[in-house]
């Protein structure tokens, strides 16, 4: 992606190096780069996330709403993602240009979050049928470089980490419809469990082998690569160790999905797998 | 929802009846053991572990008469139809592009979904399932041999019971191969719905739903297309939540089922270069005796010219 001009010596050379467990900026198969992650940088969104991983700058917002339940779910609230890539990030996002990586993102954080191990919908209840809190999830792809969907599925869970749900002070039910008061105090909130937020855990196939955060030059010298989306356990989000109401989970896989025009072998998928968790 | 400007739309917050039925207010349990008697055979008289494949599968060639090659899938009721057309230039393009492209479109018939009635103008999940019909077809066809140029494949689901993925990847092979695309290999598909320590093959549409929404500690569906000669997973996706063991389990699963799939998939086949080797033959000789008939009138002519 992103205009890059790789020679074919250029890319020989990397395939090269990641036979041998050695990439061109010193990194091993399965380091990260270094990241910088900063929360409640929008003032003005309920939750906010700004991460800097080397190239990749994703900036999300969160903004809450009082929405209805779907008939089918009345005990559980809403959370909706838009991915957004802008022209900063590259030209050809300019315009409708970015909309099919843009869709392909916001669709995988979508399955991700849709169960509810991953990220439990129920805390996002007011009045069970009536009235529920629907997250608006807001993604921008401020710069591009490399592995765009680990960096929105960790900028997520640190915006969601971040966001403040104003709590409900007084209920007026009159006749079917509710009225609702909320707080008026600014600290008067509550936060969102977000220990068994999926991340997502990008392998890509270089060659023989499969590589974990790919940087853009990597990216474009390998034709597949697999998502994986891991859940977390709740007890090592916990400030106390000694808390035993949380029961242990096991991490789980909550999505997995191919990208790129390639294909696997079944071997190398279950290695790969195994690699990501 | 983007709203439909063509047409004139009702009041927004109409529901569908069915959440008034007694089936609707049925516990997730109660739901549970409905869709499998004490014998361990589902709804519709299957094993947990049959595919639709087998015994309610029926496919053919040609459906589409416009097209260039088309295909329709029947897995007992989820009906799906694909049309492949020749390749055309790629609109907005303008870089030169060394690869084929495929544009897919999945569509569902408003009709086709019990839950709900689809809106006409193309939401979420027809845009991802859309997004993973393009991946799954990329590496089978040899896209070297149409530089610059795309190929339309564009599924229609009449009706969806569950498993649309896999039989709109199924079909879209299918009519790329009525289609004489070039391809590397016959592409098949299948998928799986877990629930709890259950393996649903071939979920129908209840199964899937009761999947998706499960709380219980292993759930989801996943989705797998296979390259069968090359032995290639072309496409895997998984939604819900699942630990590692499930997931490869399921895989080893889904690779058998998607290899019982492809004598099926031959067979529609070779029956379709059968009858056009037949349909050719017919041509011909129908030709030569219209040749015939128009030679002797021409010998005719002649001999009435050089008489007079």
């Amino acid at each position: 992606m992103a205009g890059l001009l790789l020679s074919s010596t250029e890319k020989v050379f990397i395939v090269h190096g990641v036979q041998e467990d050695f990439r061109s900026d010193g990194r091993s198969n399965i380091d990260y780069r270094p990241m910088e992650l900063e929360t409640d940088v929008v003032s003005h969104a309920s939750g906010s996330a700004r991460l800097r991983l080397a190239n990749t700058d994703i900036l999300v917002g969160i903004k809450t709403e009082i929405d209805t339940p779907k008939p089918d779910k009345p005990d559980m609230g809403k959370i909706e993602f838009l991915v957004d890539g802008s022209a900063n990030a590259t030209p050809e996002f300019e315009g409708r240009g970015g909309e099919n990586l843009a869709s392909s993102i916001s669709n995988t954080m979508q399955r991700a979050y849709h169960s509810s191990q991953a990220f439990d919908l129920k805390q996002l209840c007011i009045v069970e049928g009536k009235q529920c809190w629907k997250l608006y999830v807001d993604i921008l792809i401020l710069e591009c470089g490399g592995n765009w969907f680990d960096a929105v599925s960790l900028a997520t869970k640190a915006a969601l980490f971040n966001t403040r749900i104003p709590l409900v002070k007084a209920l007026l039910m009159d006749g079917g419809n509710v009225d609702l008061q909320l707080s008026d105090d600014p600290y008067d909130f509550k936060f969102l469990d977000v220990g068994s937020a999926p991340l997502l855990v990008t392998l890509c196939k270089i060659g023989e082998k499969c590589v974990v955060d790919p940087s853009a030059e990597e990216e474009s010298c390998s034709v597949i690569s697999l998502i994986v989306g891991i859940t977390g356990n709740s007890k090592s989000y916990c400030a106390d160790k000694g808390a035993s109401n949380i029961t242990d989970v096991d991490i789980k896989c909550s999505t997995i999905s191919m990208n790129g025009p390639g294909s696997l072998a079944p071997k190398t998928l279950k290695n790969a797998i195994h690699q990501g968790m | 929802m983007p709203l439909d400007f063509r047409r004139f739309n009702g009041p927004e917050d109409s529901v569908s009846y069915k959440i008034y039925t007694k089936d609707y207010l049925k516990t997730y349990d109660e739901q549970l053991k409905d869709l499998y008697d004490e014998n361990g055979k589902r709804k519709d008289g299957r094993e947990l572990n049959e595919a639709r494949s087998m015994c309610m599968f029926f496919a053919r060639t040609d459906m589409v008469s416009q097209a260039k090659g088309s295909a329709y899938v029947e897995l007992r009721k989820t009906k799906v139809v694909c049309s492949v057309f020749d390749p055309r230039e790629i609109p907005h393009q303008n870089e030169f592009r060394q690869l084929g492209q495929l544009y897919c479109e999945v569509k569902f018939a408003p009709f086709s979904c019990p839950r709900k009635r689809r809106p006409y103008v193309p939401d979420v999940e027809e845009k991802a399932l859309s997004v993973a019909l393009r991946q799954a077809l990329e590496p089978a066809v040899c896209r070297h041999f149409f530089p610059n140029y795309q190929i339309d494949v564009l599924i229609y689901i009449l009706e969806h019971d569950g498993s649309c993925l896999a039989a709109a990847i199924n079909a879209a092979g299918l009519a790329l191969a009525n289609a004489a695309v070039p391809m590397f290999d016959i592409i098949t598909s299948c998928s799986v719905a877990v629930i709890g320590n259950k393996m649903f093959i071939d979920p129908t549409e209840i199964e899937e739903h009761i999947a998706k929404n499960s709380t219980e500690v292993n759930h989801g569906i996943i989705t797998m297309s296979v390259l069968s000669q090359l032995k290639q997973i072309s496409d895997f996706t998984q939604i819900g939540s699942m630990d590692v063991e499930c997931v490869t389990k399921v895989m080893e699963v889904l690779l058998k089922e998607c290899e019982i799939i492809v004598p099926n998939i031959q067979r529609v086949l070779v029956v379709d270069v059968v009858k056009n080797f037949e349909l050719k033959k017919h041509l011909e000789a129908e030709t030569k005796k219209r040749e015939e008939i128009l030679k002797k009138k021409m010998d005719e002519w002649r001999s009435l010219l050089n008489g007079q």
